[in-house]
């Protein structure tokens, strides 16, 4: 099970003199589920394309197995095209039924109707949607649309199935159904799954390995409450304004755009607005609780979501519950530069 | 008045006795017009399709040029038509194809070649970007995809077919110029009308108004059906 289904070898993209994507090595073994991490704009769904060769790279090398296919044109590559699929994020089902949206793949295929008609029963099975061959496409709810969209990736029994962020648009009940969608693939189907998110959590939850990336580059973790925004100068100070607006203040020699990113562990909460040296305090709402081991890690909204990790202790001492309104308070130096 | 009256009583004596003048000529419309209207649409489904999904150099020059034929005249397209087949002076008038349904099917051509382009290339620009991508991922061939485009596209594409009927089934000056309006042979609902109309023969040209206001009406509704069926 150890063989290199896809190899990245010095791979560069550039829009509009910007580089998106530089990556140097990255390797892709069989039958195993790799989640590429990121905030938006961090280069996931270019690489993810570029793999599908469904972009070109501007430089380096691209292995399917053992060929190269780096620079091949389309005709050339239709046999390993029709061997990996991608679910985009926001998918697209033609205007027609579920069963011709799943029957695509197989009619472009040529294959006899009979045996499409068994193939689309299971994959509408395997993502519990066995009763909807009739439904029209265009009546489907997001998260069923989501489904359908997986079902008509996974009837061609790709060898490598691609999901551009399969949980960025869909409400909490079908981000689950779609995460036991995907661990259902890895163990019965045996798929390799390379799918992308922002969800740290998520990301660790389902993939074997995680890859992240930032700014077009591979980095060794993505940290939690990195936010992409813009460092300006106000009355000699300098200020991270974040792209909901909110300001942090942070030390830097720069300015113009930049990530930043915060510890969770690093941010005190109170109930009560309290005087010290921190310059940052932000009043917020508990949106999310997740308990871990003897930590508590909370998301709180600020109009930005935000991470605070604390420990149980201070957790049950507080009295926090969902909803509660809370003081966020951070050194500017807590603040980290990329 | 009563000419009218009178006009719009043997019109339908006309048609519900199933005149035989009446109906060939009815036929030989429907025949041109078809004809015309279905090569127009092999080049300008084609056309309008390249158009909206292709960079090329030149691009908005041609969805201008495209848009202004859409208010050629049928008179002009007649005597450009005309000017060609023209027997004996004409480049192509060793074909002796003037005052021929040839000729007329020829205008219509050129008449309706505009519209469906200008038509499909809006229909296939309204199209989702992601159709062809989908199609891609799941495997198809530059070819299959494109045809995934057209397909989802339509219903504005046959709209755009009905369009071209519409306009070609209804115009006068380019049958009349390259026809020559000959009985039995290139006489049309539309050059019969006006033949008729200035003879005084009312009914018959009542008749034919009437029909012609008919497969109007009739292109209308396939129209609204289509259009009522995208999205």
């Amino acid at each position: 099970m150890d063989k290199l289904i896809f190899k990245v070898r010095n791979i560069k993209k550039v829009y509009n003199n910007k580089i998106v994507l530089d990556v140097h090595n990255l390797n892709f073994q069989e039958g195993k589920i790799y989640a590429i991490v990121g905030p938006n704009g961090s280069g996931k769904t270019t690489l993810l394309n570029i793999l599908n060769l469904l972009e070109k790279a501007d430089e380096g090398q691209i292995f399917f197995y053992d060929q190269e296919i780096t620079n091949k044109s389309n005709s050339d590559i239709l046999e390993i095209r029709r061997r990996i699929t991608l679910v985009n994020q926001n998918p697209f089902l033609f205007n027609s039924t579920v069963y011709d949206n799943i029957a695509y793949g197989l009619k472009i295929r040529s294959i006899s109707p009979k045996v499409q008609k068994s193939k689309i029963r299971s994959a509408l099975n395997i993502v519990g949607l066995s009763d909807f061959e009739d439904r029209k496409a265009n009546q489907l709810s997001g998260g069923e649309a989501q489904r359908v969209v997986i079902a008509r990736a996974l009837v061609i029994e790709p060898e490598v199935l691609f999901l551009d962020e399969p949980t960025a648009n869909i409400d909490q009940k079908h981000i689950d159904v779609v995460e036991r969608i995907i661990k259902k693939i890895k163990e019965e189907i045996k798929t390799t799954v390379i799918f992308s998110t922002h969800d740290l959590s998520q990301a660790y939850r389902l993939a074997d390995e995680v890859i992240s990336l930032l700014d077009g580059k591979i980095i060794k973790q993505v940290p939690e409450n990195l936010l992409q925004g813009e460092i300006v100068e106000e009355n000699g100070l300098k200020r991270f304004k974040t792209m909901g607006n909110i300001k942090f203040a942070i030390v830097s020699k720069k300015v113009g755009l930049a990530y930043i990113s915060i510890d969770p562990r690093d941010i005190i909460l109170s109930y009560e607005q309290f005087q010290s040296s921190a310059r940052n305090s932000f009043l917020g709402k508990i949106t999310k609780i997740i308990e871990q081991n003897h930590l508590v890690k909370l998301e709180i909204d600020i109009s930005i979501p935000l991470v605070v990790i604390i420990t149980r202790e201070s957790f049950f001492e507080m009295n926090l519950n969902l909803g509660s309104k809370v003081y966020l308070t951070f050194k500017a130096s807590a603040v980290k530069l990329y | 008045m009563d000419f009218i009256i009178e006009g719009i009583r043997k019109a339908f004596h006309l048609i519900f006795t199933l005149d035989s003048e009446i109906f060939s000529i009815v036929l030989l419309s429907l025949r041109v017009s078809l004809t015309a209207v279905i090569l127009a649409s092999l080049l300008g489904v084609y056309l309008g399709f390249l158009m909206a999904v292709k960079d090329y150099w030149g691009k908005r020059f041609s969805v201008a040029l495209v848009n202004t034929l859409l208010a050629l005249p049928t008179v002009v397209i007649g005597l450009i038509v005309y000017s060609l087949v023209s027997r004996k002076r004409g480049p192509l008038g060793i074909f002796g194809l003037l005052y021929t349904p040839s000729a007329m099917i020829i205008g219509q051509f050129i008449l309706a070649v505009p519209i469906i382009i200008a038509l499909t290339h809006s229909a296939v620009q309204g199209i989702d970007k992601r159709v062809r991508n989908t199609a891609l991922t799941l495997g198809a061939t530059e070819a299959q995809s494109a045809w995934m485009v057209i397909k989802e596209a339509r219903y504005a594409v046959l709209a755009a077919v009905i369009t071209g009927f519409g306009r070609v089934i209804a115009e006068v000056g380019a049958a009349m110029m390259l026809g020559g309006n000959i009985k039995g042979s290139t006489r049309v609902m539309t050059t019969a009308i006006a033949l008729e109309s200035t003879k005084g023969e009312f009914g018959f040209a009542i008749a034919l108004g009437i029909i012609l206001l008919f497969v109007a009406f009739s292109i209308n509704i396939l129209l609204h059906y289509f259009q009522s069926k995208r999205v």
